[in-house]
């Protein structure tokens, strides 16, 4: 089947079978290996991105459910120099120790903040509750998204 | 000599600062295992035992290698077919087989290995291996491997660790006893002797960063990519097995916890890219993760005698690892067990019994701080039982006991650094121990504290002798490259070691690069586990330096045509002391015309020259001590658990980088109250794991995050580098303990086996009714 969406920025069109994941097609054809697979059942978040401006579990996406849809993965979430203001956040406020779960949580903590420019505690934590970590015992996290939410008038 | 405490300069050392690789990782950039490919690359498919214990009556994979696609199928006969193949591996037991020989030992067994071009075709494939089984009677836990006329999962013992001793004609694959004093007499001599049993569940780490392999074979050598922790024990089994040189890369590691401590799978798929003659790459699922390593069950009986002002007089330990199916790393952690169990006080008659124990269950492995986090629950929680019925205070219990430098523990060893109390008193007041607890109004949440102190080895060899070497080089661009086996699996190692090498050479950090773990680059070194590695490789890079700076020395003197003695190391270089000469690390490797290098070890082992003029073991190169104190609040309706607060305090020696410490003291609470409320692996009657996909098995949230307090007691540890030990693991371990005791504070009911699910809490309060 043939599929067209827009990746980081850049509409492709692509035939692919339609067994084809949003993560098969993130990673194994367009080689954005920043998004990483664990548990293959949309319930880790590692896969997390933002399609539309939502997150979602590419690992849980048929590429056919993206058909139109705008994708941002962490390569596009990156400038082409420095970093976001997010993850600078995450490595100022030692968010990230391994680093797997790392990307998706960023991407999530994208989108909270581009629905809620100033949650609270709660908030983040409801939000961002659905994205394992198991290196951080999640305050490091906290913190980042916490620091992101200080510094959010500062970026567009 | 110890040449490990360096000089005193210490710019590096001591700062908080985020991890080299941080904003590598943030983004996305790092590349794991699974962003791997080599060219030519195959894929395989595992074929797995659906059954817990069967006999192989036959393989028939022809119709899996008539499918298009398919490079090959490996199965016990490829493997007897090879003669320059060992059939058999296991690093203290070798009891694993490549691929299944004659029979299966747990759900998930590996019988055969598919290759095809793509892993699409390999999955299909591994579908039509038809493989007729003869089942045997499985023994799944303990006590049924235990049972008179139990089936025996291994009918013969190969140990290789020189400690293990199994028992012929029984499951068990190692006892080991160790004592000190007379334990009958001191429960004689004791007024009161309390005996309770305790439970811990069989968990699984994971990491989320999948475990998997690219093995290659070509041209009379192996090279091997995996996230293995440890490299260089996995190259000389590779040696062993395939008969030819074996070279082992580590890329950055996302996380492992002990699951990738040990092979399982790299040996049989480089058996499987001998066959294919390709490379061929293997991923597990998550699901198969959780038949591949797993924390054993761990049953715990323990017996204390005491004296009516609480001073314990003698105690008796004896537990039970379930092993698994194959005890490849298991036995040895039980017999690490020995070396902990009693805790961290002071008894003078002592007895500990290990036994580990094969059962059907999959291989068991090492769990950040496994087995000290299962004891250190058991006899806390008898502690806090004691102290209760005794009319004493908890904390004044345990200042009545905790050890000081300068006694002797159980295994014969000098304590030092032994500030248990100082974690004890830092736990408590940072949660406000004293503090009254909020009260809810309608009485059905209850609130309560509890705390727990713990005692930590880490592996330590039986003799005097080095296990790991770095090596420091001055390579073309001036920087120094440091080399180290320590492989990067997210504790923040690349940092700690530029840290350490940048002070031992008074250069800053943008003079440091890190070399790590690729086994043809590297010095040797014996794994990355038991929370090792800052201690063990920063001393290494510390004699690394001590032996590169002569020769740096010597070099400059004769550019510069001054006197070596006259030369001083500065940020930039080398120059004379009164400033009138000088030459930068770039020129001076540029005018050498190559890199100048050296290596160091860390020898460790052998006996320690007390103060006291006597000679003591050495058990461990270096003890950890710790407290965790926590609040928790329990839903008398619901039965959930939520731990409130969690202080954790530990000795740490010199804090090398004092938040990414107490980052690892966060994480290691926060991973830990899984196994304490909510995780645990089941099997159903037949035998099988019934909750392996991540959708049946709750993980910690942020939702159940706690509000932490890490803490650190860091006087330098004499020895260490710059005074450091290590600690990555030691956050984990305090926790079910002062999580118990919490809700015995909160409920009056101390619960001997965790997790804490809400029906056990329930099930509890109403038996309190």
């Amino acid at each position: 089947m043939n599929v067209t969406l827009t990746v980081n920025g850049e509409t492709l069109s692509l035939d692919v079978p339609p067994s084809t994941t949003l993560l098969d097609l993130l990673r194994d054809r367009l080689s954005l290996h920043g998004t990483k697979e664990y548990c293959h059942s949309g319930v880790c978040g590692a896969c997390t991105v933002l399609a539309d401006g939502k997150a979602v579990s590419s690992c849980s996406m048929l590429a056919g459910q993206v058909e139109g849809a705008d994708v941002l993965t962490i390569e596009g979430l990156t400038p082409d120099e420095g970093l976001h203001p997010i993850q600078q956040a995450f490595v100022d406020n030692f968010g990230l120790q391994c680093g797997y779960c790392t990307p998706g949580m960023i991407l999530l903590a994208k989108a909270l903040l581009d629905e809620n420019p100033a949650p609270t505690r709660e908030e983040i934590i409801r939000y961002m509750g659905g994205n394992i970590c198991r290196c951080t015992g999640y305050a490091g996290i906290l913190r980042s998204v916490e620091a992101a939410v200080k510094e959010r008038g500062s970026w567009s | 000599m110890c040449a490990a405490t360096g000089p005193n300069v210490t710019r590096l050392v001591g700062q908080s600062m985020p991890s080299l690789e941080a904003p590598d990782k943030a983004a996305g950039r790092i590349e794991y295992m699974a962003d791997l490919t080599v060219p030519n690359m195959a894929h395989a498919k595992v074929v797995r035992s659906p059954l817990p214990h069967a006999r192989i009556v036959s393989i028939d994979a022809s119709e899996a290698r008539a499918m298009p696609g398919v490079v090959c199928v490996l199965t016990r006969d490829e493997v007897r077919a090879d003669p320059e193949v060992e059939e058999v591996y296991g690093f203290v037991y070798r009891d694993a087989p490549l691929v299944a020989m004659d029979k299966v030992r747990h759900q998930g067994d590996i019988v055969a290995v598919v290759v095809a071009d793509d892993v699409d075709t390999a999955e299909a494939a591994a579908e039509l291996v038809d493989v007729e089984y003869e089942e045997l009677p499985a023994v799944m836990n303990v006590p049924q491997a235990l049972a008179e006329g139990a089936v025996q999962v291994h009918e013969e013992f190969f140990p290789i660790a020189p400690e293990l001793r199994p028992i012929e004609g029984t499951n068990v694959c190692h006892h080991a006893t160790i004592g000190c004093g007379d334990v009958e007499q001191g429960f004689a001599e004791s007024d009161f002797v309390y005996e309770d049993e305790f439970l811990a569940p069989p968990v699984q780490h994971c990491a989320l960063d999948l475990h998997a392999v690219i093995s290659q074979v070509e041209d009379g050598q192996i090279t091997v990519w995996t996230n293995c922790q440890s490299p260089f024990p996995l190259g000389r089994e590779l040696e062993r097995i395939f008969k030819m040189p074996a070279r082992v890369i580590i890329p950055y590691v996302g996380g492992g916890f002990g699951s990738k401590s040990r092979d399982r799978i790299e040996c049989v798929i480089t058996a499987a890219a001998k066959l294919a003659g390709r490379p061929v790459r293997y991923i597990l699922t998550q699901e198969e993760t959780f038949m591949t390593f797993i924390r054993p069950a761990y049953r715990n009986r323990m017996r204390t005698g005491v004296k009516r002002d609480g001073t314990i007089v003698a105690r008796h330990n004896e537990f039970w690892v379930d092993v698994g199916g194959y005890a490849i790393s298991g036995a040895r952690s039980a017999n690490n067990t020995l070396k902990v169990a009693t805790g961290p006080y002071r008894i003078p008659n002592a007895r500990v019994d290990c036994y580990a124990v094969y059962t059907n269950k999959p291989p068991s492995s090492p769990y950040r701080g496994l087995p000290t986090t299962q004891h250190t629950m058991s006899y806390e929680a008898q502690f806090d039982r004691i102290a209760r019925d005794l009319g004493i205070d908890r904390l004044e219990l345990r200042r009545r006991n905790l050890v000081r430098d300068g006694d002797i523990h159980i295994t014969g060893d000098y304590l030092r650094s032994a500030h248990s109390h100082e974690c004890l008193e830092q736990a408590t007041e940072a949660i406000g121990w004293n503090e009254p607890l909020p009260v809810d109004p309608e009485g059905k949440k209850l609130r309560g504290r509890g705390v727990s102190c713990t005692i930590k080895y880490t592996l330590t060899p039986a003799r005097e002798m080095s296990e790991n070497s770095a090596e420091v080089a001055l390579v073309e661009d001036g920087v120094f490259e440091v080399r180290i086996g320590t492989v990067n699996i997210g504790q923040g190692s690349d940092t700690v070691m530029a840290q350490i090498a940048g002070d031992a050479l008074s250069v800053g950090l943008e003079s440091v690069r890190i070399v790590h773990s690729d086994t043809y680059r590297v010095p040797v070194d014996s794994s990355t586990t038991a929370s090792r590695s800052t201690y063990h490789m920063g001393r290494a890079v510390v004699e690394a330096t001590d032996n590169l700076k002569p020769q740096m020395l010597e070099a400059a003197s004769q550019l510069l045509e001054r006197e070596a003695a006259s030369l001083v190391f500065t940020p930039e270089g080398i120059a004379q002391a009164d400033g009138s000469a000088n030459v930068t690390y770039g020129e001076l490797v540029e005018r050498v015309g190559s890199p100048l290098a050296a290596t160091g070890d860390c020898v460790v082992g052998g006996m320690y020259a007390g103060p006291d003029g006597k000679s003591y073991p050495i058990a461990s190169t270096f003890w950890t001590f710790a407290s965790c104190a926590a609040e928790v609040e329990v839903d008398t309706e619901t039965g959930t658990v939520r731990v409130v607060k969690a202080a954790a305090s530990a000795t740490t020696g010199t804090a090398v980088n004092p938040h990414s410490i107490e980052t690892q003291l966060e994480g290691g609470i926060g991973q830990e109250i899984g196994p304490t409320l909510f995780e645990q692996l089941v099997w159903d009657d037949g035998g099988q794991l019934i909750n392996a996909a991540l959708l049946d098995y709750p993980l910690p949230t942020m939702e159940t995050m706690p509000e932490y307090a890490p803490r650190f007691v860091d006087h330098p540890f004499e020895g260490g580098p710059f005074g450091a030990k290590g600690m990555g693991e030691i956050g984990s371990v305090v926790v079910p303990g002062a999580v118990v005791n919490a809700v015995y504070d909160a409920t009056g009911v101390l619960f001997h086996e965790v997790p804490l699910t809400p029906h056990k809490i329930i099930e509890g309060l109403e038996g309190q009714r």
